[in-house]
Order: structure tokens, then C-alpha cells, then sequence
């Protein structure tokens, strides 16, 4: 069958971020098939979708459409062409009905006053032509998550759209409005729309896609017919074969739980539940490793167990006692360390220097303040050990940190978190976006700190990051346990089936929720 | 005290409301367009003193106003230029633009005019009082809407033209679009700047011929800063409207009257009437907190709804699960 | 990356003297609308505005006296803008504080150096609990700060009207007065000939304080990273929603102070015009003075300096109207506002350079390095 579209060595990087997003990517997608586009956060899909629909400018990179080449320099373009795009986050106008939503920028109208009878006629039509029932008249904001997708879908279809990108579109939605958008996704391809469709989870895309394209650190690993790959291979595909890293670790000696969440359900910034009735342990002198697909609650997790999060719902214990109310400041004073994901903008302050930096959990200490002031020559001093300790390169007492490298920025962020001997230590992503050698660093580093006696919390998307650190390892799928496996003898393709959403005997999952694998072995 | 309002009172806070309803309207608009004006001072000012100063120059009132609305627009789009090509922080500017003209009025007024700190001619004609026909002898409802000037009737029939624009063209969805949600429109092909841009130039225009009403037609009269707050008064009010046309335009009478009616209560009583003069501001305030009180008890009782929603189709997935 | 140190270099010296040149410049067109040279005018404009004479005929002392409420509604702003805050309420807080220094003046009997303390203490309370207001409505309710502010500031200066008409009116003259403050209240003049005095080294050591409580107190490093990242700060244990709160307390009580120090040093009395936007130039002096007490206080003498020059100089000797000083500032704080126009094409010219040398842009580094 004929490509519709083509894309051709995209590359894209961003500047501010200093991230190759898309790295000489090819795309193409057949007329009418409904293409399945995955990979980890990061992997670069958003990115060439966003080039595709004329929201990124690539750096370099052609697009062919139906055959020709064409520019797309704006989503006007896009649309013109045909190709539409329903974003992750919905572009919605909260206070406007269905109707207006919908018909923004093609409203009805005479001499510029509106026609709001045909418009909402118009609407009906589409809806009945499509089989998607809406209301025209309510307003978005009194819509729950799924009907506002249906929203934006019809909204795209308005603009009678032959290719219909999908931005992550279950990310949002409950079990029963994904069943849902799947029937509505095999719908538009019979009715003769293209769909590109936009996941992580490989389930999905065994269940709606006909073929499937991975991607991994900004390039194109490859386009296989979903019919004949398995969700493992395509699971490897988008966690990567790299060598394993050799670590030197010894065996671990656990001793008492020190941490333990009972039952925890936390909700994201939209209200929606992410993590639902999760528990888990950590014992003392052990690294748990939390393996999982990005986005399956892993964040809002981790936030909640250091305190940045309110749970809805369980509770949190150290060494018995229960701290769930207790704020960030507290929970730190008790021993915690953590290494969040995102070191920029919470890992660390970039405003401001390398002391004032390191001192953020621990500026109240007396070693630091004295009647309410601040001690800098101890912070300085502070510094200097800490830049010493953890070998930080280009960095001394007093600096900016703003120019250091990712791997010395988050060498400040382990200097700060391990010096003090935590007893417990949350780490998330601990070596996102760094280079080997500061990879290999970090994980040295929080072997030391397990073999001191710490208590560590693992979440990871690298597979071999949690399978070379871990002493056991939870697999997270839609904010729960999906099973816990021992790293020694479970393989990379029994992980990535609980990562997917399967069960070990090689079964889809996707309705998770009642296989409750709680607690573990 | 029944001899406090009178007609005459009334008629006097609809004058006074005037300038204050046509910035209030151009505020409303930029903030529509998702722009937060807080130079509606300096373009009101900006009118006063063209709208006279032309007056003079041209030898007829009606034209200076006009021209006084040309200028008003200019500035909206300088203050468009600078925002959207500089990006430029939007009450930075604004404090910025105030202070220039509050200056450079007096300053060109010196220049042209000799060493004075006030400036009138008596060549200047005063727009004149409309006296609209039959209804203008016909007993009070005449007294209370006939015998003002054009400017005020035109700022509640610009009221009434900014309301249907807003919620009947298409224009005006386009403006609530990119004002609520700038990627929405974004997305479908709406130009945000355009919108944005034609909002600040006719705020500009709006501002201004509420200054102009203040120097050719309340008074013949140019003073430094002679709008006096009445921009900064002009954005409260457009909050107290909650930014819709129909709203500001009572919020801005509500703030006239009280303006008249502490004028007026010092000469028949001992009542201080400043103290009048406060219920508008107040007023706004308590409403920015009973509005915000009522957002959070919705988003809270938006997430229960949600949640147990939820719940609910879990334990109904779970039962045919099991079946 | 590497150009951020540059570029912070830029914003902090760079900008402000190319706004003060392009101010400058601007005016000097304006000038042209009058019969005087543009250089000799601005030349007369600095001589008169920071010039000194005679002991007792010194333009500088007056420059300092009128420095003096720039200065402190700059600081109020510093420390509103460092804790995050966007708070346009200097005006009123302002106003706030010269209210009850112009009655606590002459409605308690105090001796001399405690009644201007007692009076600038009771001052800043006053307009600390008035900037406690849109911290809490912020924090609690999520009410807009900026909103808040300018609705607060209408009733600041309503209110203050009917008190300078009512129950503190002097007399029944034409324009409303407060009474003049007792003796014992008034503030220590250094010179005969300006009011410049006490209230200005108060308002230096203000500057320092607020030095020393943002860059060196742990309340004040918690507020400064509140500021700075709120997602770092929530990291590392910060309430930020305390810091907040205590930011908008600071920022009012220095804003009252500046209030305070107008009445007890400078006028003895309040009017209903008593402000006249020293809240606003407050801000702008805070903006221009890259949000750093040093800065606020090199940049509040230049405006006041900018303003007398313009009045004693251009005015007095030239004939052009003194408000070219006000457009002058106004200018430069647009100019500041609009330091894009100089970082983009000092980037552009960062380019070009690079390219010249032969060295690979960003992208095709990034492209090269990934393999």
C-alpha cells in the first residue's frame, strides 16, 4: 500500500535543554493503517509528531505528504493538508460549549455575527456521521477526561483530516474510556483515516495497531507489522540491548523494613488517581528497584513517599512510624534523601550558587546557622568537602551552577543528599541524560550508600539500570504493583511483559486491576 | 436626607462614570485577549491632552476627539509592539508607559503652551449637551437621560457593541479563545497576535476618549495628571464587571455614583463622603474573595465527583471480570 | 550553556547602561523641541542634579533627601519580587505608613528620639498586616497578587482621603491638611537648606538590612529560593507558601516606612495627594536596580537626582519643563524592560563570531556528538 506519509532525517535539537530530540529520524505511514508510534518519554515521538503537524520546526528533514513534498510550517498548514493532531493535553477552551470548541476558527457565520443554530446542527451531523454522540451545548469544563477527548477528536475530524495523530491518548483515561477510544480508533480506519498513535504501552498497540514504529534516544530503532512481533521483542526494542554494566556489587545484607508505604493512592495535578492502592517495603542495607514504562505513576509516587504530594488515600511508615502528614522538611530531618528526576527545576536551583545549593535540606542545622544567620564560611567549607568527595570538576565553593555539566550538576545533588548518612534514600531517574562515566559514578555511589546500611528506593525506565542495582525489583503498571522478581533470575523479557501490562504466562492485562500482585515473595 | 437623591445626582454619577466605563471596557477586552492592561491610566491621560490640544490646534472639538482616539490607538500598539516583539513584562510596561505620559503631557504642555501647570483657551468649544428630542421635557426619566454629551451616551452604547461583539461575532469568540486558552486557538489557525494587537489598539482608542471626555467634555480644561487614578479605578471596575461588558458598565456606574454621591453628601450633611467613595473597592475586594472561595469549593467538589466516578467503574470492570 | 554567564553579565551591567544611553538619547530629540543644545542641556541637567556649591546650597543633599522614599519603596519591591511576589502594593502600603505617622505625630506625647521610633515602629506594623493581606488571599485562596494590590491601593488612598478631610483635618482652608506633627516626632536635618537628615541614613541602613536579611538569614534564603524555583524549594523542605506571606509582611512595613519617613522628615503632615506614585517609581527603581539593594540604591539617587536636575537645571536656567527628568526615567525603565531588544542581538553578534572562528553551532555539535 502507498506511504501517505513520509518523513525524511528529521533532526531536531533543542537548545535550552541541550537535547538531540530527533536524530535523523525516518517515518512512513500507509494509507488507512492505524500506526502505532512508541518509545520512553524522551524517545523523541512527540517531537516528530510536533514537526509533522507544523508545531517544531525541524533543523533538518523532509516531509512528503500523499506522495509530494510539502513545507509545513504552521498547524494551518497541517490542516490544510489534511493532517490533524489530539495532544496529550487537551487544547480545549474551557468555558465554551462542545459546539464552539469544535467549530473554533470555521464558525458559521454572516457578515462575522454567528450562526450558532447551524453551528450546533453542524455539530450533531458530525457526530452522528462518525458515531461519536456528544451534546453540543455543554460546556467543556463540565466533561469528564474522555468525553473531552471525544471533543478534540471530533474537533480534528471537523477539519475533515485524512491523518489523525494520536498524542498519548489513553494517558488520561480510565479503563472503560480506553476501551472506548480503541473501538472509535479501529472505526475511523475502516471509514479510510490514517492514525498514527502515540504510546508506551505496549498492550495498546497490540490491541489497535497494524504496525508499529519504536523509538529510542532520538532515533528510529525500527517498523515491524504488529501481527508478527511479540510485546517483548517490542519491549526490547524500546529499552535497548546496551551492554550491561558492569558493577561491582556484593550481596546485600537486609536488615529491618525502614520504609514502608501501605495502600498509598495519590492523585496527578489534573485530580486524576495515579497511583492506586500501592504498597511496597524497604529494608535496611537493600536497594529496591521500581521498574515500569514511564507515566505509569512513577512521578507522582515519588513525590508522594518525600512529601511534595498529598496522598489520597494509605499510609507511609519509617522504622514504624507513621509519617504520611508529615511535610518535606520533616520527613528530611528523619533521615530522608531524595534524588529527584528532574534536576533543573527541583533538584536544584540554578539561579543561584554551588553553597546555597548544597544546604537546601540542612541550612537549619547549627552547623550552618547561627541566631537565624546563615554561616557561610561553613557552607563554603561544606562546599569544598562535597566538591572533594563526590570529585565535582570545574566547580568550586562559591560558583555558579548553571554552567556545570548534567553529570557534575547531579554529582551536587548526590554530594548534597548523601553527605549526612541517610538512612533512607529515594531515587528517581538518577542518571537520566548522563554520559557513561557519570552513570557508572552515580551507581557506584548509591552502592556505597546500600552497603552502609541505607535503605534505597530505585525508580528507574532503564531496565539494566534496575536489573545491574536492584537487590529485588517491583514492577509498576498503571499506579500498581504489577509483580515483584528477583533480579538474579528473572529475564529482560519477563520484565518487559509485566512492563507491558501482561502477566508472566505471556496474557494481556490490560484490565490490570483486579490481578492485585501485592507485597511479593 | 430625601433630598439626596435627586436626579441631578444620579445624572451627575453617569457623567462621572463615564471616562471610568470606557477604560474599563478597553481593560476588559485586552484581558478577554488574555493581555493584562495596566496602562489604562497613561492612555487615558494620553487622550485628555491631545483630545484638547488638537480641539485647539484644529479649531473643532468633535475633531480633536477623534484624533485624541487615533492616538490612544497608536500607543495600544506600541504597547502591542513591545509585548509581543520584546516581550516585554506587562506591568513593568505599563508602569513605564504611565509615567511617560504622565510627563511628557506636562512636559509638551509647557512647551507649547508657556510655564503652567494648568492650560485652557476659551476658544475651546465644550462638546455640547445632547437634548434628545421629546424625551428631554418629559419629567424625570428626561432629566435622567437626556442633556449629556455624545461621549456618554456612546459608552453605554459601547457597551452594549463590545457585548455582542464578545458573545455574537466571531471575532469576539476568537478574542475569548485566545484569551482562555492561547493554544486552543493557536492550533486552529487563529492569528493570537492579531487578536491580540486589534484588543490593545481599541483599548488605546477607549481610554482615550474617556480622557478626552474629561478635558473637552466634562471641562474645557488641561491640569497635570488629570486623569488622577481614574485608569487604575477603571481596572478595579472592569474586575468588579467580572470583564463582561454588560457588568463593567454597571460596575463603572456603581463606581461614578459613589463618586457624586460623596460630592454631593458634603454639602447637604456632616457625613463624610469619602468614606462612600470606599464601597466600590471594597466591594471588588469581597468579590475576588467570594469568587475564589466558590473556584476552590467547585474544584474540590469536581475531584470527589470524579474520584467516586472512577471507583466505580473499577468495581464494575472488576464484577464482569469476574463473571 | 556557556553563554550564561555571559549573558547574566549582560543583564546586570550591560542593559542598564545601554537603557540609561538609549533614555538619553530620546531625550535629547525631546530636547530639540526647544531652542537648547541637547548636550548642554543633559551636561546641565547632571551638574545641577548632583552638583554641590556650598554646604548650604548643595543639590546633592536635596538628590539624597528625595532619594530617600525611592529607596525604600524600591527595597519593599526587592523583597515582594526575591520572595516571588509580582506585589504592586508599595502605593498603598506607603500610604498606610504615612497615615499613621502623620496622626501618631501629634496624637501621643512622646520624648524626642523615642516618638519618631515609637511612630515608624507603630508605621511599619500598620503596613506589614496591610501587605499581610494579598500574601494570605495568594497563598490561601489563590487570589492574584497584582489584582489584589491595586484594589488595596484604591482603598489606601481613598481612605487616606477621608482622613485628611474628616477626622484629621487640620482646618477648614481650601485644600485638606493633617496637622504638623509634634516637634518631638520630626526627624534630624543634617543641613539647613534641604531636608536631608536621618531618614536617609535609615533608609541606608534599610538597604543594608534588607542585604543582610535576604543574602544572609536562613528567613531570608528561604524566601530568596521560594523566589528563585518553588519546585526546589518545596524539594528542600521550603513552605513556601510561609515564605510567601513573610515576604509580602517585609515588603509592606519597609513600603510603610518609606511612608513614615516622608511625614516624620520631609512634610510633617499628610494630604490627599500625599504619594503621587512614589509607590510605582518604587518599583521601577527595584526593576532598574536589577532587584538588589545596591543596586536600588545607586539607582534611587539617580532618579532623584534625574528629577531635581531636571527641575533646577533645565527649568530654572533653560526653560524646558522639568518633567523631561520623569520622561527620562520612564525611558529607561522601558528600555530595561526591553533588554531583548540588546541580549537578541548581542546573541546574533555571538553567532557571527562563532561562526567566523570556524566553530560548529550548537546543532551540529549536539548532532556530531550524539554519533
Amino acid at each position: 500500500m502507498e506511504n501517505i506519509v513520509e518523513i525524511t532525517s528529521s533532526t531536531k535539537y533543542f537548545a535550552s535543554s541541550d537535547v538531540l530530540a530527533n536524530n535523523q529520524v525516518d517515518f512512513a505511514v500507509r494509507k488507512g493503517e492505524v500506526h502505532a508510534l512508541v518509545g520512553e518519554n524522551g524517545a523523541g515521538k512527540t517531537t516528530l509528531m510536533n514537526i509533522l503537524y507544523g508545531l517544531i520546526k525541524p533543523d533538518s528533514g523532509t516531509i512528503r505528504f500523499e506522495g509530494r513534498e510539502v513545507e509545513v510550517n504552521h498547524p494551518d498548514d497541517a490542516l490544510r493538508l489534511g493532517i490533524g493532531m489530539v495532544h496529550q493535553h487537551f487544547k480545549l477552551v474551557p468555558s465554551f460549549s462542545i459546539a464552539e470548541n469544535i467549530m473554533l476558527g470555521m464558525e458559521p457565520n454572516r457578515f462575522g455575527m454567528l450562526r450558532k443554530r447551524d453551528e450546533i446542527e453542524a455539530v450533531r451531523e458530525l457526530a452522528d456521521r462518525f458515531g461519536l454522540p456528544v451534546d453540543p451545548r455543554t460546556r467543556i469544563r463540565d466533561l469528564p477526561v474522555g468525553m473531552q477527548q471525544r471533543v478534540e477528536i471530533l474537533k480534528v475530524l471537523a477539519r475533515d483530516v485524512k491523518v489523525l495523530i494520536l498524542d498519548e491518548p489513553t494517558a488520561v483515561l480510565t479503563p472503560l474510556e480506553v476501551t472506548e477510544l480503541m473501538t472509535v480508533v479501529r472505526e475511523l480506519a475502516r471509514r479510510g483515516r490514517t492514525i498514527i498513535f502515540i504510546t508506551h504501552k505496549l498492550v495498546e498497540v497490540k490491541e489497535v495497531a497494524d504496525r508499529v514504529s519504536v523509538m529510542r534516544g532520538g532515533k528510529m530503532v525500527g517498523t515491524a507489522e504488529v501481527a508478527e512481533t511479540s510485546i517483548p521483542d517490542m519491549a526490547r526494542m524500546m529499552v535497548g540491548r546496551q551492554v550491561i554494566l558492569q558493577i561491582k556489587k556484593g550481596t546485600a545484607n537486609p536488615g529491618e523494613k525502614v520504609f514502608e508505604a501501605r495502600n498509598i493512592t495519590v492523585a496527578d495535578s489534573s485530580g486524576l488517581p495515579v497511583v492506586k492502592n500501592l504498597s511496597l517495603h524497604v529494608r535496611a542495607g537493600e536497594i529496591l528497584g521500581v521498574a515500569g514504562v514511564s507515566g505509569n505513576g512513577q512521578t507522582e509516587l515519588v513525590e508522594a513517599v518525600t512529601g511534595m504530594r498529598p496522598v489520597e488515600g494509605g499510609a507511609f511508615f519509617v522504622n514504624n512510624h507513621e509519617i504520611t502528614g508529615t511535610t518535606v522538611g520533616e520527613r528530611r530531618r528523619a533521615g530522608m534523601a531524595h534524588i529527584p528526576e528532574d534536576r533543573i527545576r527541583i533538584g536544584l536551583n540554578l539561579e543561584t550558587n554551588l553553597d546555597e545549593n548544597l544546604v537546601v535540606s540542612r541550612y537549619k542545622l547549627p552547623t550552618f546557622n547561627r541566631f537565624g544567620f546563615l554561616l557561610r564560611g561553613a557552607m563554603s567549607r561544606f562546599a569544598g568537602e562535597v566538591v572533594e568527595r563526590f570529585q565535582i570538576a570545574a566547580a568550586r565553593p562559591g560558583d555558579s551552577i548553571a554552567t556545570l555539566s548534567g553529570g557534575n550538576m547531579q554529582k551536587v545533588v548526590l554530594g548534597r543528599e548523601l553527605s549526612g548518612d541517610p538512612k533512607f534514600i529515594v531515587a528517581n531517574q538518577p542518571t537520566r541524560g548522563l554520559d557513561v562515566g557519570s552513570i557508572e559514578f552515580v551507581h557506584q555511589t548509591l552502592i556505597e550508600a546500600r552497603d552502609n546500611g541505607a535503605a534505597v528506593l530505585l525508580v528507574s525506565v532503564e531496565l539494566e539500570e534496575i536489573m545491574s542495582l536492584s537487590d529485588r525489583i517491583a514492577v509498576i503498571f498503571r499506579g500498581q504493583i504489577a509483580g515483584e522478581v528477583d533480579p538474579d533470575t528473572v529475564t529482560v523479557e519477563e520484565i518487559g511483559l509485566l512492563m507491558g501490562g501482561s502477566t508472566l504466562d505471556g496474557h494481556a492485562a490490560g484490565e490490570a486491576e483486579e490481578m492485585q500482585t501485592e507485597g511479593a515473595p | 436626607m430625601d433630598e439626596l437623591f435627586t436626579i441631578a445626582l444620579l445624572g451627575s454619577g453617569l457623567r462621572l462614570a463615564t471616562p471610568i466605563v470606557l477604560a474599563a471596557l478597553g481593560g476588559a477586552i485586552c484581558q478577554r485577549a488574555g493581555v493584562l492592561n495596566l496602562a489604562l491610566e497613561g492612555k487615558m491621560l494620553l487622550g485628555a491632552f491631545i483630545g484638547i490640544v488638537m480641539a485647539y490646534t484644529l479649531g473643532n472639538t468633535y475633531l480633536g476627539v477623534m484624533v485624541a482616539m487615533i492616538a490612544g490607538g497608536l500607543l495600544g500598539l506600541l504597547f502591542a509592539f513591545l509585548y509581543l516583539r520584546y516581550k516585554v513584562n506587562l506591568i513593568i510596561l505599563a508602569i513605564a508607559i504611565n509615567m511617560l505620559i504622565l510627563e511628557l503631557t506636562v512636559y509638551f504642555m509647557r512647551i507649547l503652551f508657556g510655564n503652567v501647570g494648568s492650560w485652557s483657551d476659551p476658544s475651546i468649544q465644550r462638546l455640547p449637551d445632547i437634548r434628545i428630542p421629546f424625551l428631554h421635557d418629559s419629567g424625570a426619566l428626561g432629566d435622567l437621560l437626556s442633556g449629556y454629551n455624545w461621549i456618554v451616551y456612546f459608552s453605554w452604547f459601547t457597551a452594549i457593541v463590545v457585548y455582542i461583539v464578545m458573545f455574537h461575532t466571531k471575532f469576539g469568540r476568537h478574542v475569548r479563545a485566545v484569551g482562555e486558552n492561547k493554544e486552543a486557538a493557536e492550533t486552529l489557525g487563529i492569528n493570537v497576535p492579531r487578536v491580540q494587537i486589534t484588543a490593545l489598539v481599541i483599548a488605546g482608542m477607549l481610554c482615550a476618549l474617556g480622557g478626552a471626555f474629561l478635558s473637552v467634555g466634562h471641562l474645557t480644561l488641561f491640569t497635570r495628571n488629570m486623569s488622577n487614578g481614574r485608569g487604575w479605578v477603571a481596572v478595579t471596575a472592569a474586575i468588579f464587571g467580572f470583564q463582561h461588558p454588560i457588568g463593567v458598565l454597571f460596575a463603572g456606574w456603581f463606581f461614578g455614583l459613589a463618586e457624586a454621591f460623596a460630592v454631593r453628601i458634603q454639602s447637604v450633611s456632616d457625613l463624610p463622603p469619602n468614606l462612600i467613595q470606599l464601597i466600590p473597592p471594597f466591594a471588588t475586594l469581597s468579590a475576588l474573595v467570594l469568587v475564589a472561595l466558590r473556584e476552590k469549593a467547585v474544584r474540590r467538589l469536581n475531584r470527589r465527583r470524579f474520584i467516586s466516578r472512577l471507583e466505580e467503574e473499577q468495581r464494575s470492570a472488576a464484577a464482569s471480570a469476574a463473571d | 550553556m556557556i553563554s550564561y554567564r555571559r549573558r547574566k553579565l549582560t543583564n546586570a551591567i550591560l542593559v542598564p547602561v545601554l537603557a540609561v544611553i538609549s533614555g538619553l538619547v530620546v531625550a535629547g530629540f525631546l530636547i530639540l523641541f526647544t531652542d537648547v543644545s541637547p548636550f548642554q542641556a543633559i551636561w546641565e541637567m547632571f551638574r545641577a542634579g548632583f552638583g554641590c556649591r556650598s554646604l548650604d546650597r548643595c543639590a546633592l543633599f536635596t538628590t539624597l533627601e528625595r532619594s530617600t522614599p525611592l529607596l525604600l519603596t524600591g527595597l519593599s519591591a526587592v523583597i515582594a519580587f526575591r520572595t516571588g511576589m509580582f506585589s504592586i502594593g508599595q502605593e498603598g502600603q506607603l500610604m498606610i505608613g504615612a497615615i499613621m505617622a502623620a496622626w501618631l505625630g501629634f496624637a501621643v506625647d512622646l520624648p524626642p528620639i523615642i516618638h519618631p521610633l515609637f511612630v515608624m515602629l507603630t508605621a511599619m506594623t500598620a503596613a506589614g498586616l496591610y501587605g499581610w493581606v494579598p500574601g494570605f488571599l495568594k497563598v490561601k485562596l489563590g487570589v492574584n497578587e497584582i489584582i489584589s494590590t491595586i484594589v488595596l491601593n484604591d482603598i489606601a488612598i481613598l481612605f487616606a482621603t477621608y482622613l485628611v478631610n474628616f477626622p484629621l483635618r487640620a482646618d477648614r482652608g481650601t485644600t485638606a491638611y493633617s496637622p504638623v506633627i509634634d516637634e518631638t516626632a520630626k526627624l534630624l536635618v543634617f543641613m539647613p537648606g534641604s531636608k536631608w537628615g536621618i531618614g536617609f541614613v535609615i533608609a541606608l541602613a534599610a538597604a543594608a538590612a534588607v542585604y543582610l536579611y535576604l543574602w544572609r538569614s536562613t528567613p531570608g534564603y528561604e524566601q530568596r529560593m521560594a523566589g528563585e524555583s518553588s519546585g526546589f524549594a518545596l524539594f528542600g523542605g521550603i513552605r513556601n507558601d510561609r515564605a510567601a506571606i513573610r515576604g509580602m509582611v517585609l515588603s509592606g512595613a519597609v513600603a510603610g516606612l518609606a511612608g513614615a519617613i516622608e511625614v516624620l522628615g520631609v512634610h510633617y503632615r499628610i494630604n490627599q495627594d500625599f504619594s503621587l506614585g512614589l509607590g510605582f517609581d518604587g518599583l521601577a527603581v527595584a526593576i532598574l536596580g536589577q532587584v538588589h539593594p545596591v543596586g536600588v540604591v545607586l539607582v534611587a539617587i539617580l532618579f532623584a537626582g534625574v528629577r531635581l536636575g531636571a527641575q533646577l537645571g533645565l527649568q530654572f536656567s533653560f526653560g524646558i519643563p522639568r518633567e523631561l527628568g520623569g520622561s527620562i526615567i520612564a525611558l529607561v525603565i522601558l528600555f530595561v524592560a526591553a533588554s531583548r531588544l540588546y541580549e537578541n542581538n548581542l546573541e546574533r553578534i555571538q553567532v557571527w563570531i562563532d561562526r567566523l572562528r570556524g566553530r560548529k553551532t550548537a546543532v551540529e555539535a549536539a548532532v556530531e556528538e550524539s554519533g
